[in-house]
C-alpha cells in the first residue's frame, strides 16, 4: 500500500494530504505529499538529502510556511497554533540557548508549551533523569558535549507530555550507548501511548523501531507502511536442499549454485520460488521429499528496507534521468545524490 | 483530555510565555560581562556626582573646596547643582551615549540569533511569530530598564541625601530612556532579523544614531538662524518706528527689506528639516525631557532687554548675526520657548510613529519568512 488512507480521523494523529513547498525560484521542495500517522506508532521518515523531509517536519511544525497543505495534526489543521503544545518537537542542528542550565532550558520550553510552573519543574526533572542528564542538569548548556545537548533536546521535546513527537535526526551526536537509551526511550514512548515522528538518515535505527516507515524522494511519498506492508512485494520461499535439485525445480523457482558444502560432503543448494503461495510451496517440499531430496532449510526470504530504499532511489533516479532527457527542468529540490542517503545505513 | 489541550490560547497562557521570555532574557543578560561592567559603571557615575558638595561658600569634590567664585548654594539652591549633573553628565552624556551604546552591543546578537539557528524549537511552540517578535523586543528593552532603573534610584538617594531634595519626578528617566533606547533598538533587531549579522546590525544602528543626530542638529541650527531672523526683523521694525530722519529711515528699511528676503529662506530652510525630522525618531528631545521635567534651568531671568549698543558687556552678548537689535541671551530664550512649546506627544509620539513602523516592517518579514 501507498497512500492510501489507513483509518478513521480520529486515529489518525498525522493526516496530511496535498502538502506542497515551492521556495523562491521555483523550487519544488514537496510536491503533494500525502501521510498518514497512526496514533500510538513510531513512524519513521526515510529519503535522501534534499528529499524534503525536513521541509515537511517544519511544515508541520509552522516553522515552514506551507504553499498548501490540507490535513491535521492531533485532529486540528496544520498550522493550528495551540495544538502545537501537545506536540513535543527535537529539531535537527537546534542550539539552545547557552546561558541556561539543562533544567532551566527544558523549563523554558516546557514554558513556551504553556505548562504552570509547579508542573513544569516537576516534569524537567523526570525527564532530565530519563535522558541521562540528571546530574547535569544544573550545569550551562554552554558546556555540554553534543550528546550532552542532544539529550537535552530530547528532554525538552518530551517536557510538555506530548502526544506526538517529532524528532529529526535523534541520535545525531550521540555515542552509541546513548543511541541505544534513546532507542529505549522511543520505545518507552510508544508504549506510553504517545506517537513518535522519527525523521532519520539512520535506515537502521528506523528499521529497528517504527513500526511503519514512509519513504520520500524528490519530494514526494513514494512508499509508506509496515515493514512488511513495504516488502510484501519481494516476498518469496527459499528451501535449501542437499545436493542438487532437480530439473523440474527450474520451472517456477531460481536455483541457485553451490551454497555451501555439506555435513557429509555433499553440496548445498538453494531453490528461490518466485511466488510467495505458502501451499504452493508445500507442495513442492512434499515433491523433492518423494523424491528423496533432503531438505535443511525453508525460510521466507523479504527485501531489507535498505534494498528497498536503494532499489527506489535508483528507480526515481532513473526516472528524472528519462524525463529529464526530454524536459531539463525537473523543477525539485532534489538533487543531492541518493547515495548520500545511505551514509551510515548499516 | 490531554491537560495542555486549547482551542484557543488564555491570557494565563500568554502570560506564562511572556515571563518565560523575560526571565530568560534576564538570565541572558546576568551571563554577560557587559551588563555588570554597565550596572557598575553606572554606580561609579552617581558616586563621582555624590562626591560633590555645595554649601554657601562654594563647590568641593571630596571635602576640597574647588575654589570657583559664585558657585554656591545661592546660585544652585534646593540641589538644583545636583539635578544639573545628573541631567546634564548623568542623563544627556552617561545614559544617553556610553550606556546607549553599552547596550546595543549587548543586545546585538539577540535578533541574528533569532534568524539563525535558535528560533526552530521557539517557532514549534504556540506562539505566533508577531507576539514572539515584538515579545523579544520588549526582553530586549529589559538591559536599559534595569541599567536605568539603578541610576534613578541610586540619583534619587544623592540627590536627597546629598542635596536634600526627594526628587520623585526623577524616576521618569526610566521610562524616557527606555523609549529612547528604543528606537535605536527597532532599528538593530529589524537589521539584525534581516541581515542576521550582529556586526552589521550594531552599525547600522550607530550610523542611523549619527543621522538622526544630523538631522536634528540641521533643525536646530536652521531653527535658530530663523528665530534670530525673526527678532532681527521685529527689532528692525521697532527701531524704524522710532526713527526721526527719513534718510535713517530708508537706509534701515533698505536693511529689513534684504532681512525679510532672508528670512524666508531660512523658514523654507528650518521647514525642510522639521518635516524630515517630524518623521524620524527624536532622540535628543526625548532624553531632554527629562531635563525638562525637572526644570534644571539656572538662569531664569527675563531676556527681553534691549541691547546696550555702546555697553561692552551688550556687544559680547549680541546674537547669531552680530545683530545690533538680538542679544544672545535673547535668542536662546526664543529658542528655548520654542522647544519647550513642543509637546511631549510630540516628541514621543511621533518617533514611536517610526519605531513602530518599522517593528511593522520587521514583523511583516519574520512572519513571511521560513527557517
Amino acid at each position: 500500500m501507498t497512500n492510501a488512507r489507513i483509518g478513521a480521523a480520529s486515529d489518525l494523529a498525522i493526516d496530511l494530504a496535498d502538502v506542497t513547498k515551492m521556495y523562491a525560484g521555483r523550487v519544488h521542495a514537496l510536491q503533494g505529499v500525502a501521510m498518514q500517522v497512526r496514533r500510538g506508532e513510531i513512524f519513521g521518515l526515510l529519503g535522501p538529502n534534499g528529499a524534503g523531509k525536513s521541509t515537511l517536519v517544519k511544515i508541520m511544525t509552522t516553522i515552514v510556511r506551507a504553499t498548501t497543505a490540507r490535513g491535521t495534526i492531533l485532529g486540528a489543521p496544520v498550522g493550528h497554533r495551540p495544538t502545537l503544545a501537545r506536540v513535543g518537537y527535537l529539531p535537527e542542528h537546534h542550539r539552545f540557548p547557552q546561558y541556561l542550565t539543562g533544567r532551566q532550558c527544558v523549563e523554558f520550553f516546557g514554558a513556551m508549551s504553556l505548562m504552570r510552573r509547579t508542573e513544569r519543574r516537576a516534569r524537567a526533572a523526570e525527564m532530565l533523569d530519563v535522558v541521562g542528564m540528571g546530574a547535569w542538569g544544573d550545569r550551562r548548556v554552554g558546556t555540554y558535549s553534543k550528546g550532552m545537548q542532544q539529550r537535552t533536546g530530547l528532554a525538552a521535546a518530551l517536557v510538555n507530555d506530548p502526544e506526538l513527537v517529532i524528532l529529526d535526526e535523534p541520535t545525531d551526536g550521540v555515542d552509541p550507548v546513548g543511541r541505544r537509551e534513546i532507542r529505549d526511550v522511543l520505545l518507552a514512548m510508544r508504549d506510553q501511548g504517545r506517537t513518535v515522528f522519527l525523521n532519520s538518515h539512520l535506515l537502521g535505527e528506523v528499521e529497528m523501531v517504527s513500526d511503519r516507515v514512509a519513504i520520500m524522494l524528490k519530494g514526494k511519498v513514494e512508499r509508506q507502511g509496515s515493514m512488511a506492508e513495504l516488502t510484501d512485494d519481494s516476498r518469496r520461499w527459499r528451501v535449501t536442499i542437499e545436493g542438487t535439485a532437480p530439473a523440474w525445480c527450474a520451472e517456477f523457482a531460481r536455483v541457485s549454485p553451490l551454497l555451501e558444502q555439506g555435513s557429509g560432503g555433499s553440496a548445498r543448494h538453494a531453490v528461490e520460488f518466485r511466488n510467495d503461495d505458502i501451499a504452493f510451496v508445500q507442495s513442492v517440499i512434499d515433491r523433492l521429499r518423494a523424491e528423496q531430496i533432503a531438505i535443511v532449510g525453508v525460510r521466507e526470504i523479504r527485501e531489507s528496507l535498505e534494498d528497498l530504499f536503494m532499489r527506489l532511489v535508483r528507480d526515481v533516479d532513473g526516472r528524472a534521468k528519462a524525463v529529464g532527457a526530454g524536459n531539463v527542468n525537473t523543477g525539485t529540490a532534489a538533487g543531492a545524490g541518493a547515495g548520500a542517503d545511505a551514509k551510515g545505513g548499516r | 483530555m490531554h491537560p495542555l489541550h486549547r482551542e484557543k490560547l488564555d491570557a494565563g497562557d500568554l502570560a506564562v510565555q511572556t515571563w518565560a521570555q523575560f526571565v530568560s532574557a534576564y538570565r541572558e543578560l546576568n551571563a554577560r560581562k557587559l551588563f555588570w561592567v554597565a550596572l557598575i559603571l553606572n554606580a561609579v557615575v552617581i558616586g563621582a556626582v555624590a562626591a560633590i558638595g555645595i554649601d554657601e561658600k562654594g563647590i568641593s569634590i571630596f571635602g576640597y573646596a574647588l575654589g570657583i567664585p559664585g558657585v554656591n548654594s545661592r546660585l544652585f539652591p534646593d540641589g538644583k547643582l545636583y539635578k544639573l549633573i545628573i541631567t546634564t553628565v548623568g542623563v544627556s552624556f552617561w545614559l544617553s551615549w556610553i550606556s546607549t551604546i553599552l547596550a546595543l552591543l549587548s543586545t546585538a546578537s539577540m535578533f541574528p540569533d533569532l534568524a539563525t539557528g535558535g528560533v526552530d524549537t521557539l517557532l514549534s511552540k504556540p506562539i505566533g511569530r508577531t507576539r514572539l517578535l515584538l515579545t523579544k523586543f520588549a526582553t530586549g528593552l529589559l538591559f536599559t530598564a534595569l541599567q536605568v532603573s539603578v541610576f534613578a534610584v541610586l540619583a534619587f538617594l544623592v540627590l536627597g541625601i546629598r542635596g536634600g531634595v526627594w526628587e520623585i519626578g526623577l524616576f521618569v528617566v526610566v521610562p524616557l530612556m527606555v523609549v529612547f533606547f528604543s528606537y535605536l533598538f527597532a532599528v538593530q533587531a529589524v537589521v539584525g532579523l534581516v541581515t542576521r549579522s550582529p556586526i552589521a546590525s550594531v552599525i547600522v544602528a550607530c550610523l542611523f544614531w549619527i543621522f538622526v543626530f544630523l538631522v536634528h542638529s540641521g533643525e536646530q541650527f536652521t531653527l535658530f538662524g530663523a528665530t534670530a531672523s525673526r527678532l532681527e526683523i521685529e527689532g528692525m521694525e521697532k527701531k524704524l518706528a522710532s526713527l526721526q530722519t527719513e534718510e535713517a529711515k530708508s537706509g534701515l528699511a533698505a536693511k529689513l527689506e534684504e532681512q525679510k528676503a532672508n528670512d524666508g529662506n531660512w523658514r523654507l530652510a528650518h521647514g525642510i528639516f522639521f518635516a524630515f525630522k517630524t518623521v524620524l525618531p527624536k532622540t535628543t528631545e526625548t532624553a531632554n525631557l527629562v531635563a525638562r521635567e525637572l526644570d534644571v534651568r539656572v538662569n531664569n531671568a527675563p531676556a527681553d532687554e534691549e541691547p546696550q549698543q555702546d555697553d561692552e558687556n551688550a556687544r559680547r552678548q549680541r546674537g547669531f548675526f552680530r545683530s545690533q537689535f538680538v542679544t544672545e541671551k535673547k535668542l536662546s530664550a526664543e529658542i528655548q520657548k520654542e522647544m519647550d512649546a513642543r509637546p511631549v506627544w510630540w516628541v514621543v509620539g511621533t518617533s514611536f510613529g517610526f519605531e513602530l513602523a518599522l517593528l511593522g516592517i520587521g514583523v511583516w518579514y519574520f512572519r513571511r519568512r521560513d527557517f
